[in-house]
């Protein structure tokens, strides 16, 4: 059944706000009375502070609140809950709040931010992840033991731990004809979206509404009650329309802030930041890796077994972080065929940023450093590395490194389509070469809830506890539910983004609103199908079971001509029994990892509805420079049946583009005292659109039962995932070795080639 | 309380003319969101790096947050709200629609205020100039390929 | 505080003498203001409607760029592009559209960054800076103008107004190149300048070459004329790629190190000198050389 007819044009109902800029976003929201807030922060990367007095802030002009963690309650929060809103007795990184302001205008708030005193007695700073693991290292958190009971396996700087061994892995590399080990770095980068954070608050009695930019509105609202001490029930959390995320606005962040200075002073309070704040302040950065790859191949090509040690930046909280030490172990294997595996992955506390969930977390660094490795395998047994990749992936019905053997999955047929899509083996000129590299990401079943209703002229509302962050599910929600109805997308009416009107989703996180969202819409509008298919029985004096709803009407099989209109029904409807639906569709389960045994296990190894991809990748390097340019990618998702191809296709381009520039322009610089030094978008360089090469897309449309609605599987992160790597792999066809170092700026690329003069 | 010293100025934005009391270093963006309340030109970075900014200073394309309000006495300003005609939307803001060329759409405003400018001055621009004359736009949702069709397709006048 | 528009460059002229700061298209005062960089200054004339800055004059003698001409204009204009056109490519060079349709050639002079797109050309073109105030006015060379970042020796009382480029001799071509790690908005990580005039045989005659980025100014390779003459174009380029990375002194910061500077800054030299030969030999490279020709793998 064609969800939407090809020659269908669907406009994204949240569209024509976007292009007339009628639509508000947090920063277009001002309420009478509302004060501005500025946050403290701590300007140092490690340090105990010794004296805090806001005693001279409080008197400022204009000045209506100024609090410290002294004024909330006292509350740790994170995966880890190494957190408090504000900093207690010691800062971690340059940008852990160490107070807020709200005051009548911006100088105001500046004015008393001056006037806080805070003095601090220095500590060590780790920002070296080996460092940070060998003995006698300074430790980040002190206190570590005393944060509570956690699932997470720690000790000293390691703020989670994970490892995954199956088969044996001495035996294995024992058999083997070559034994290859790499090294790879990779700087942290960021998700960068081009609006900054914005929170507003304002109480009425005991009840706070909170107008925030999250991508995950009830975990936001979560936060709220868990540091705040408040119920649910009194806190709203509602986002407008929301600037793109990419992870970045995932988790709980400043909604609490800014809800106990709207309290304090008795305003309304708006926060929001600037591109400089964005970049230094939220616990959301793309983490920097050091990953250790050894693995050995048979003559043939065949793996014979693979030994990892992955170090990740966890920065100085733990945000999500402590699930990503299993997926890094995970990305660092690969959906390749290897009976012998040990990983052991270790998040290790430093006095940067906090790391957490950025688009598809680990998986562009660990799958460049996997994919670069399995080209140099290919090359030491000189097999082209594209049947090097035929050979050893994954396919249906075939065993993965976790013990996991797929139902029916694409990887084979993303391979062949993505080289095809970019005539892989062409004649080219000596400074271009085509890069592939193969990639792999799970899905998330959760639970999501959603409302349907046929009001009395035949429209429909959808009140979904979904969060669009721009990925289109505005699109997709609302084509499953005109689907199931007979009915067309535009008769929808979405009431989204807001925790007291609809039941709980997780959000746009983990790619998993069709997924979960989409299951519970579907079962809300099933419901009014039945109801639907009673009234029109009734009225065309048939069975229920044989009414078919389409078109827009209801008619009995066979006998179109027959059909009731649904706004009839409806109206028939509307004077009792209304058209009322609700879903909470039932998650899916996670399948198990069969022979697997983990340490630090987070429920990783098994993948629920696993997507693949393959990217191919054709670039110019200019040889005197280092400087590469990206000609051409071609891609190739498995990402189950497609429902909304426009969306797709949208999140496969723009995943490319975040991929090319994390492959060779963004990736944040540090000094050595924990700094970010380049906290502006002048020399953290996203792509242009004078960069942008033509992306080519292929879907391999698996049907995929049991997962999301109609055979569907996630799309938003997978495209994240391989582009770099394929990146890496064409560099290397040039210059005969890999970079060792992600992103592969110029200077990097052109001081691999030196060393390679030099050896 | 802080009591900046103000100017009094007339902005003429989309065609009418609005007179404001301004610091000297407010830039046109924040008078424009807030004295004026027009909220669809956006601040994405304050830094003149990330075109969200975009709007017409007399019909070329400046980036709102590095030009001072009062630099724009006189001149004529057009933002997004300026770009609908009254018969609907501009054939511009149909094809970002119809091409998906809006995800977030937090850039949307600003590419498209570049985008009109580029076709004001050369209504059959190349797809490098087009490229070039968006370059000043970031976009990090769409990857640009369907922003890219969108101007094509409305310089092809499709 | 204040901030007056000026009518007239006498208006201007007696503003400055009052201490007042002159404004153009602002693009480098305003964000110059961020995160508490640096303050507004109190007072500010603007001079960016006065249509005595806002002119190119061309004659026998070269040609007179007012301080306002504005980067989007020098990138287009028939006269720059064929005979100045190393100040075409660096124009077109400048930061986004929107900063090169506000920000002024003469802006870009007295910011007097070492890392100005439109330094380099100038420079190898000779071009004489006009600088005016109530007391009088005087001309000055760029290699005076410059005395360090962010720092000119114009007094605070003078305007610049104006540009003077002496005219081109036959057989001449000039062309600025630029490192660039993306196709826009880019910042010069290093950039070079050259200018030529060929010689009957296809040899140089002389020319010139200048820097961008790798000194504390805007820096001319000396001698450059001297070690070209006489030879090819491929000859000429590589001796001057060694003699800028020779004469570099580059700092290592995030945008690259001090020995991949001095290195990439030799090569930017040497495809300037190729571009300037091959356009003084005729050759039609469009603006700006850059995307013409692919450098930095464009």
């Amino acid at each position: 059944m064609p969800l939407l007819t090809e020659s269908k044009l669907f406009i994204r109902p949240d569209g024509p706000d976007k292009v007339t800029g009628s639509g508000r976003y947090v920063a277009d929201i001002t309420l009478t009375g509302m004060l501005t807030a500025k946050f403290l922060y701590a300007g140092i990367s490690h340090a105990r502070i010794t004296r805090l007095d806001v005693s001279a802030a409080r008197q400022v002009p204009g000045v209506f609140a100024v609090l410290t963690q002294d004024d909330v309650p006292e509350r740790r929060f994170g995966s880890v809950p190494d957190r408090t809103l504000f900093a207690k007795d010691v800062v971690r990184f340059e940008g852990e709040v160490v107070a807020a302001v709200a005051a009548i205008d911006a100088d105001a708030a500046r004015k008393a931010l001056d006037a806080v005193v805070v003095e601090y007695e220095p500590l060590p700073v780790v920002t070296d992840l080996e460092a940070a693991i060998a003995d006698g290292s300074p430790l980040v958190h002190e206190d570590w033991a005393d944060y509570g009971p956690t699932r997470v396996e720690r000790d000293g700087n390691v703020a989670s731990f994970t490892s995954m061994t199956r088969g044996d892995v001495e035996k294995g590399l024992a058999e083997a004809d070559h034994v290859i080990t790499s090294r790879y770095v990779t700087d942290a980068s960021h998700a960068a979206p081009i609006e900054p954070r914005g929170v507003l608050a304002q109480w009425e009695g005991d009840r706070v509404t909170i107008w925030s930019s999250t991508q995950v509105p009830f975990q936001a609202r979560d936060g709220v009650c868990e540091t705040l001490d408040l119920p649910t029930n009194r806190v709203r959390i509602i986002v407008p329309h929301m600037g793109g995320g990419f992870g970045g606005k995932c988790g709980f962040h400043y909604e609490a802030h800014v809800a106990a200075l709207a309290r304090a002073a008795r305003r309304p309070v708006r926060l929001l930041f600037s591109r400089w704040e964005e970049f230094i302040a939220p616990d959301r950065r793309r983490e920097g890796m050091i990953i250790e790859i050894t693995t050995g191949l048979k003559n043939d090509g065949t793996l014979t077994a693979r030994r990892a040690r992955v170090l990740l930046d966890n920065g100085a909280y733990s945000a999500d972080a402590s699930f990503f030490p299993h997926m890094a172990a995970m990305h660092t294997l690969g959906p390749y065929k290897i009976d012998n595996i040990g990983v052991e992955v270790s998040s290790v506390y430093t006095n940067h940023q906090p790391s957490g969930s950025v688009r598809a977390p680990t998986a562009p660094q660990a799958c460049w450093a996997l994919e670069s490795h399995t080209d140099e395998l290919a090359s030491a047994v000189g097999i082209d590395p594209v049947v090097f990749r035929q050979q050893n992936c994954v396919d249906t019905g075939e065993t993965g490194v976790a013990g996991q053997v797929y139902d029916e999955i694409g990887l084979q047929e993303c391979i062949r389509e993505a080289v095809a899509g970019i005539d892989y083996g062409q004649d080219l000129e000596d400074d271009e070469a085509i890069g592939v590299a193969v990639g792999w990401w799970p899905s998330f079943p959760g639970p999501s809830g959603a409302y349907v209703k046929i009001d009395s002229d035949g429209k429909g509302v959808i009140t979904t506890g979904a969060q669009e962050c721009g990925t289109g599910s505005v699109m997709t929600l609302p084509i499953l539910a005109a689907a199931e109805l007979g009915m067309e997308p535009e008769d929808f009416e979405l009431v989204y983004q807001d925790t007291s009107a609809a039941p709980y989703d997780e959000g746009a996180t983990g790619s998993q609103t069709i997924l979960n969202n989409g299951r519970a819409i579907v079962e809300a509008a099933q419901q009014i199908a039945v109801e639907l298919k009673n009234l029109a029985a009734e009225k065309l004096e048939a069975s229920p079971d044989d009414i078919v709803l389409a078109d827009g009407g209801a008619h009995v099989a066979g006998s179109p001509k027959s059909a009731v209109p649904i706004a009839r029904l409806a109206r028939t409807a509307a004077g009792g029994e209304m058209l009322l639906g609700k879903g909470s569709g039932t998650p899916p389960e996670y399948p198990s990892a069969v022979d697997v045994s983990c340490v630090g296990d987070r429920g990783m190894s098994g993948w629920a509805g696993p997507q693949f991809s393959c990217h191919a990748v054709k670039i110019r390097l200019d040889r005197e420079t280092g400087v590469v340019r990206i000609l051409e990618v071609s891609t190739a998702h498995d990402s189950g049946v497609i429902i909304n191809p426009i969306g797709a296709s949208g999140q496969v381009e723009g995943g490319v583009m975040m991929g090319i520039g994390q492959a060779l322009t963004e990736g944040t610089v540090y000094s050595e005292d924990g700094a970010q030094e380049n906290p502006a978008f002048l020399d953290y360089k996203l792509q242009t659109i004078a960069d942008a090469p033509p992306i080519s897309i292929h879907f391999a449309e698996v049907y995929t039962p049991g997962m999301g609605p109609h055979g569907s599987k996630p799309i938003a992160e997978a495209p994240n995932v391989a582009t770099a790597a394929a990146i890496s792999n064409a560099i290397t066809k040039l210059i005969g070795r890999p970079v060792p170092h992600l992103p592969m700026t110029a200077p990097r690329v052109w001081e691999t080639m030196q060393r390679r003069g030099e050896a | 309380m802080t009591q900046p010293i103000t100017q009094p100025i007339t902005l003429n934005v989309n065609g009418m003319d609005y007179s404001v009391d301004v610091d000297m270093g407010r830039n046109l963006l924040g008078v424009l969101r807030t004295e004026i309340g027009l909220t669809g030109t956006k601040e994405g970075c304050d830094d003149s790096e990330c075109g969200a900014c975009m709007v017409l200073l007399d019909g070329q394309p400046v980036n709102s947050c590095s030009y001072l309000a009062m630099q724009a006495q006189g001149r004529s300003v057009t933002t997004i709200e300026g770009v609908m005609s009254a018969d609907g939307l501009d054939a511009l803001q149909r094809s970002f629609l119809e091409e998906g060329g809006v995800q977030c759409g937090f850039c949307t405003p600003g590419m498209i205020m570049s985008a009109r400018a580029l076709l004001d001055g050369n209504p059959s621009p190349t797809e490098e100039q087009i490229r070039i004359g968006l370059s000043g736009n970031l976009c990090r949702c769409t990857g640009y390929a369907k922003i890219l069709a969108a101007v094509v397709r409305t310089a092809s006048g499709d | 505080m204040s901030f007056t528009i000026a009518e007239s460059v006498d208006e201007a002229l007696a503003a400055l003498a009052t201490g007042a700061r002159p404004i153009a298209g602002g693009t480098d005062l305003v964000v110059g203001t961020r995160q508490g960089k640096a303050h507004l200054p109190p007072s500010l004339v603007a001079i960016d409607r006065l249509d005595e800055l806002d002119h190119i004059e061309s004659g026998e003698h070269g040609i007179r760029i007012g301080a306002t001409v504005t980067h989007s204009r020098l990138m287009i204009e028939p006269t720059i592009v064929s005979g100045y056109t190393a100040l075409a490519d660096a124009a077109a060079l400048v930061g986004s559209p929107s900063t090169r349709n506000i920000g002024t050639l003469g802006g870009n002079i007295m910011n007097a960054s070492p890392a100005m797109d439109t330094g380099a050309p100038l420079m190898v073109l000779g071009a004489v800076v006009q600088l005016r105030s109530t007391g009088g006015s005087r001309a000055v060379e760029l290699s005076d103008l410059w005395t360090g970042p962010g720092q000119t020796s114009a007094t605070a009382d003078e305007l610049c107004v104006a540009i003077d480029i002496p005219s081109r001799p036959a057989r001449s071509g000039s062309a600025y190149v630029r490192l660039e790690y993306r196709r826009a908005m880019e910042i010069a990580v290093v950039g070079a300048a050259a200018s030529v005039t060929m010689a009957d045989d296809g040899t140089i005659l002389d020319g010139a070459v200048a820097l961008t980025a790798v000194a504390p100014t805007i820096i001319e390779v000396a001698g450059a004329s001297t070690s070209m003459t006489g030879l090819l174009p491929d000859a000429a380029a590589t001796a001057i790629a060694n003699a800028a990375s020779d004469v570099a002194r580059p700092i290592s910061d995030l945008r690259g190190s001090e020995s991949y500077r001095r290195h990439t800054v030799g090569v930017m030299a040497a495809r300037a000198v190729d571009a300037a030969a091959r356009r003084a030999a005729g050759e039609e490279i469009g603006v700006p050389v850059n995307r013409a020709i692919g450098v930095g793998a464009s």
